[in-house]
């Protein structure tokens, strides 16, 4: 009986802390994507391989930003039970969209930090750094990176 | 510009846990209870000649005074299709195992511990009940569900979860056969002496029915887990209450090969 207990304790107990914790941590995550999407939002980011014409480009550099997320043990038993019948991984989504989010955000900050004024030519790269599927263990986490061409304008007289 | 944030879904993620558990549980059930009439039938359809010959090997040391016990007993129940086979086995619990095929175990220290011929009788007809009733070929068509069902499942936790709630199932659906296997054997012991005194001696021997048959169930896989014995005793004195089994009468001695390995 105390093994049922146990077996059924533990579970539930890192299903419970995966909620709590998980949730906590996307929401503070989330604010502070916000706010700092709001703060870079005048900074033109695009994916156009060239500047525009009329742009008076004075110089270029290579910017990125990487960003690295874990997933919670709520969230990943949410998308093994997802996995017996498919559809939509829902509770990985947030996952993937604050990688992305925070390492556009990364690269903008980097960008901002060198003086630049732009990014062009914008990549987005993902990369499952840890499979769970491996051996049971491990953490399954997920890194995006971005990546782009910083560039400074000169300033029209 | 306001961000869309139209990547991520709006539904709350205890939502979608509530709907996925509800939604799979449900299929899983539904497998699960078509599997397990399917084994009835299996059990019902398997004639006790072919699960004789399947499960063939026999284990533990012989006693002729034992077998001849058991034949006694077994003469009571002229309708058996099965070619019984008893073995003793050397395990530091005392209990008695029904397998499939036909096969009674009885452990050494059930052997040491037993007072009374009545006593042993009554364990070896329990463990008839389950013969009669096919519980261990149903026990093993169980388990081998079970053991599927968790295959099926596969990740580590849901594994353990499930062999929790799994393993309660099967505990409360045996405690069924176990009181069915009682009354069987009481009705035996009662055939045989002509009087039921000593027959749950056994079973007030034993402290907590529950964690004998625990350690008991991980040597024999498929071995039913027992109710309370308590609970037990009490079935059986209202069982020999309601049919005019006398109670009182005077015990008969072990034989004497039957003292100890």
């Amino acid at each position: 009986m105390a093994d049922a207990v146990f077996q059924l304790g533990v579970p539930l107990f890192l299903l419970a802390l995966g909620y709590f914790a998980g949730s906590m941590a996307e929401q503070s995550h989330y604010k502070s994507i916000r706010v700092r999407e709001l703060r870079l939002r005048r900074m033109p980011t695009t994916n156009l391989r060239r500047p525009p014409p009329h742009w008076r480009v004075e110089s270029i550099t290579l910017v990125a930003g990487s960003a690295v997320i874990s997933v919670d043990y709520f969230k990943r038993f949410l998308a093994q039970l997802r996995g017996f019948i498919g559809g939509r991984v829902r509770s990985y989504e947030s996952l993937l969209d604050r990688a992305r989010r925070e390492a556009v955000l990364r690269m903008k900050e980097e960008a901002v930090q060198g003086g630049f004024d732009a990014v062009i030519n914008v990549r987005l790269e993902s990369t499952n750094i840890a499979s769970p599927l491996r051996n049971d263990r491990g953490t399954a986490g997920v890194e995006v990176l971005a990546f782009g061409t910083a560039l400074k304008l000169a300033r029209s007289a | 510009m306001e961000p869309l944030e139209n990547n991520v879904s709006l539904e709350h993620p205890l939502a979608e846990l509530a709907t996925l558990v509800l939604g799979i549980a449900l299929i899983g059930l539904g497998i699960l209870a078509a599997a397990w009439l399917a084994v009835e039938g299996a059990v019902r359809f398997l004639p006790a000649s072919v699960e004789q010959r399947v499960f063939a090997g026999a284990t533990g040391r012989r006693s002729p005074e034992l077998e001849a016990l058991l034949e006694r007993l077994a003469r009571h129940w002229p309708e058996s299709a099965y070619a019984l086979k008893l073995g003793i086995v050397p395990l530091d619990i005392a209990n008695a195992f029904a397998l499939p095929g036909g096969q009674l175990l009885v452990t050494s220290t059930l052997l040491e511990q037993a007072g009374s011929e009545n006593e042993l009788a009554f364990v070896l007809g329990h463990e008839l009940g389950h013969v009669t009733g096919r519980d261990p070929l149903r026990g093993l068509g169980r388990g081998l569900l079970v053991s599927l069902a968790l295959a099926a499942i596969g990740g580590a936790e849901g594994a353990s979860v499930a062999g929790s709630v799994a393993a309660l199932g099967e505990r409360s659906f045996s405690r069924e056969q176990e009181s069915a296997a009682d009354r069987f054997g009481l009705a035996l012991v009662a055939a045989e002496y002509g009087h039921v005194a000593g027959a749950s001696d056994f079973l007030r021997k034993l402290p907590d029915a529950d964690g004998e048959a625990s350690v008991a169930g991980r040597v024999v896989g498929w071995l039913a887990t027992h109710p309370r014995s308590a609970d037990r005793v009490a079935e059986l004195e209202a069982l020999a209450a309601q049919r005019g089994f006398p109670t009182q009468g005077a015990l008969t001695p072990l034989p004497p090969g039957l003292r100890g390995p």
